[in-house]
């Protein structure tokens, strides 16, 4: 018996040694994805990252080593997290997602730490500004999958004014937004930005996650307000959608409802959605703006069965893409290791507003501080709205799949 | 502040709580037990009605699916409750500390299947009729009227139960004495599974209400669970009755604090009420001894 389980243990060590899986005697490249892994944001990253992988290697991979996707799981607790991406940090080349600020501004010492690339998700201008304030400790923090919270106001101005410029009526705004840091950071630009613009915050309310009763909010936004602009993430917006609909609220809603942008946001409020304009964060939304869009969607279905579930899965598909032109184009200019994290930093500095990354939402360019560029030029956030069953894209106009309709005043 | 508001807000979720409650306490009233899995039974109720309406739909009519989602699902929750009773629980039921700690454990275990199953998104229990009457400018959806009108009339019917029918008296016996209720003859253990039955039938028919009006995230079965307890103490640990008026004066209490202060505080609000009652009057409004 002994010999037989010594036979085996050498067969195993000999299999081991020669490597034995698929990628066995050739060098990879590993991509580690790291995000909420239960949730639809991570599902969507790693489907993402898994299709844009199978298409590289299928072309011969990134400067000819195969690409290899591992992923992590934050479970949205700073702690898993950091230890989460100090094991990717040890595996692999790079690191894609991320996703909650709180979460993130966590890994972004392990990152500096372990001086790990990586091409993050979350919005909170904090992450940049550390690039901004020391810039050799996190020089490595690049944000391509969303545009910086502090451009988010931004949007919601341009939103409440094509709304002004449609002829619905709106003065006084109703905020509902999450109870967390990144919509602090959105309020501390929104709020002088739309009193400078003439309007009115009658209404500042903090949510918490796992929130399910808005009636009181309803109500009193009615009361006092022309508009509902919710600002939530965590907070899920099916049940405000529905109760909105249900009490036959007399206002519209309009802001950033992160859960608006999922496929499946129709049916899971029975359809109740309809009417409710909301802007679809970094461009992610499944209509195919462009070739490259029409193609990854069509490849997301093909392979899942289903259009990407959240936002993220544009982001990360782009990360990847953005990383392998790094890469080559490191390999290109004669660089001894064009997958050094050091070596890659001016390479993914160039592609900035003069020569952006065409990816699937659109340009991607990076600002000094490795932000998103913000313009309607490059990747931004589109208004959309919810009508009969589908995502209409209503502004900027170029971009526009439909009209505003105003189901909220009939 | 608005008084109609409050008044009508807080008496369509108070009926829900009252459902949830009543359940909680009779099981603590008759049985001793403290069941931390009592939420549990809310947020399986909402799911299993969702699951079962979504593929009964392909085989008849929405209305007709619907409806037998909803009875299927209230029924299943009923015998899971019964199943945990049995299995889990029974073993170990004069050890107080471990039925604490076997419902806490079997609760968030539910917590984690659910989250992988469902992912961390709010669904809900589909609802035919859509309609709103207005009561002195608060609009109320169909919905919310009837959540309050069939709490009430579960509410009823669970007294009539407990106070009319022969079971319902040997309920009230076990809850008296557990062993002069054996002497006369009185099948204790089965009394045991009728409760445990109906308590988790209960927690199910709220979960389907709050969802149709609402929506429940895997999340929800411990915030209700925050709610229940507060609910419970008020009232007085074990008392129906006392649970059920309880439940109503912490509906009122939630949505009060909601519209003074932030929905936020309501959860903190609640879990200052279960303190502070503990403290000043540990028996509650109605309490048993």
């Amino acid at each position: 018996m002994r010999r037989v389980i010594l036979l085996l243990l050498c067969c195993v060590l000999i299999l081991g040694c020669t490597g034995g899986g698929p990628k066995a005697g050739k060098e990879v490249v590993k991509i580690g994805v790291i995000g909420p892994m239960d949730t639809k944001y991570g599902i969507a990253m790693e489907r993402a990252a898994k299709i844009a992988a199978e298409e590289i290697n299928a072309q011969g991979g990134i400067n000819g080593r195969q690409v290899e996707v591992i992923t992590a799981d934050t479970k949205l607790n700073p702690d898993t997290a950091t230890s989460e991406f100090r094991r990717l940090a040890s595996q692999s080349n790079v690191v894609i997602g991320g996703f909650s600020s709180g979460v993130a501004l966590s890994m972004l010492e392990v990152m500096a730490e372990t001086k790990t690339l990586w091409l993050g998700d979350a919005s909170s201008p904090r992450l940049t500004d550390k690039v901004a304030q020391d810039y050799e400790h996190y020089k490595y923090f690049f944000r391509p999958l969303v545009t910086n919270a502090s451009t988010f106001p931004l949007d919601m101005a341009e939103m409440l004014d094509y709304l002004n410029d449609q002829g619905v009526k709106i003065k006084k705004v109703a905020i509902l937004r999450d109870d967390a840091l990144w919509t602090d950071d959105v309020m501390k630009v929104l709020r002088p930005l739309l009193e400078k613009k003439g309007y009115e915050i009658v209404m500042d309310k903090k949510v918490q996650k796992g929130t399910e009763d808005f009636s009181t909010l309803l109500l009193e936004a009615q009361d006092k307000a022309d508009v509902i602009m919710p600002i939530i993430a965590h907070v899920k917006g099916v049940a405000l959608v529905k109760q909105w609909k249900d009490m036959g609220i007399k206002l519209p809603i309009a802001g950033h409802d992160l859960s608006a942008i999922d496929p499946d946001f129709w049916n899971a409020t029975e359809g109740k959605c309809i009417g409710e304009i909301y802007t679809a964060d970094g461009g992610g939304v499944p209509t195919p703006l462009n070739s490259k869009m029409a193609h990854f969607i069509s490849a997301y279905q093909e392979k899942y069965g289903k259009l990407p579930e959240a936002y993220s899965a544009y982001g990360v598909y782009d990360a990847v893409y953005i990383y392998k032109a790094a890469v080559e184009n490191a390999a290109k200019a004669g660089e001894k290791n064009p997958f050094d994290a050091d070596t890659l930093i001016s390479y993914l500095e160039a592609f900035n507003t003069q020569h952006p990354f065409e990816g699937v939402r659109g340009k991607v360019a990076f600002t000094s501080n490795h932000d998103l560029a913000w313009g309607s030029e490059f990747v931004r956030n589109y208004i959309c709205q919810w009508q009969d069953g589908k995502q209409v894209v209503l502004y900027p106009a170029d971009k526009a799949t439909g009209q505003l309709i105003t189901p909220w005043a009939e | 502040m608005n008084l109609v508001e409050i008044v009508v807000l807080g008496s369509i979720i108070g009926g829900i709580w009252a459902l949830v409650a009543s359940g909680f306490s009779l099981v603590f009233g008759v049985a001793r037990i403290l069941n931390f899995a009592h939420g549990t039974y809310f947020a399986l109720g909402a799911y299993f009605a969702i699951v079962l309406d979504r593929e009964l739909k392909y085989l008849m009519p929405e209305l007709p699916s619907l409806i037998f989602s909803i009875i299927f699902s209230i029924l299943i929750v009923g015998l899971i409750g019964v199943a945990i009773y049995k299995t889990c629980i029974k073993p170990v039921r004069k050890y107080e500390v471990m039925v604490i700690l076997i419902t806490l454990a079997i609760a968030l275990l539910f917590e984690k299947i659910l989250l992988a199953i469902f992912r961390d998104t709010s669904v809900s229990v589909p609802f035919p009729i859509s309609g709103v009457i207005t009561v002195s400018g608060i609009p109320i959806p169909y919905t919310r009227l009837m959540a309050l009108l069939v709490a009430i009339l579960i509410i009823i019917l669970l007294e009539r139960f407990i106070n009319a029918t022969k079971t319902g008296k040997e309920t009230i016996a076990t809850s008296q004495d557990m062993e002069a209720s054996m002497l006369i003859g009185i099948d204790v253990e089965k009394v045991y599974t009728i409760v445990m039955f109906l308590s988790a039938s209960l927690a199910a028919v709220a979960g389907i209400l709050y969802s149709q009006i609402y929506a429940v995230n895997p999340q929800t079965a411990l915030r209700v669970l925050i709610y229940a307890f507060a609910i419970v103490i008020l009232g007085g640990l074990g008392s129906v009755r006392g649970s059920i008026i309880a439940a109503f004066i912490i509906g009122f209490m939630q949505v009060t604090v909601s519209i003074a202060l932030e929905a936020r505080w309501a959860e903190i609000a609640a879990m200052v009420a279960i303190i502070a009652i503990l403290i000043v009057r540990p028996r509650g409004l109605m309490g048993v001894e």
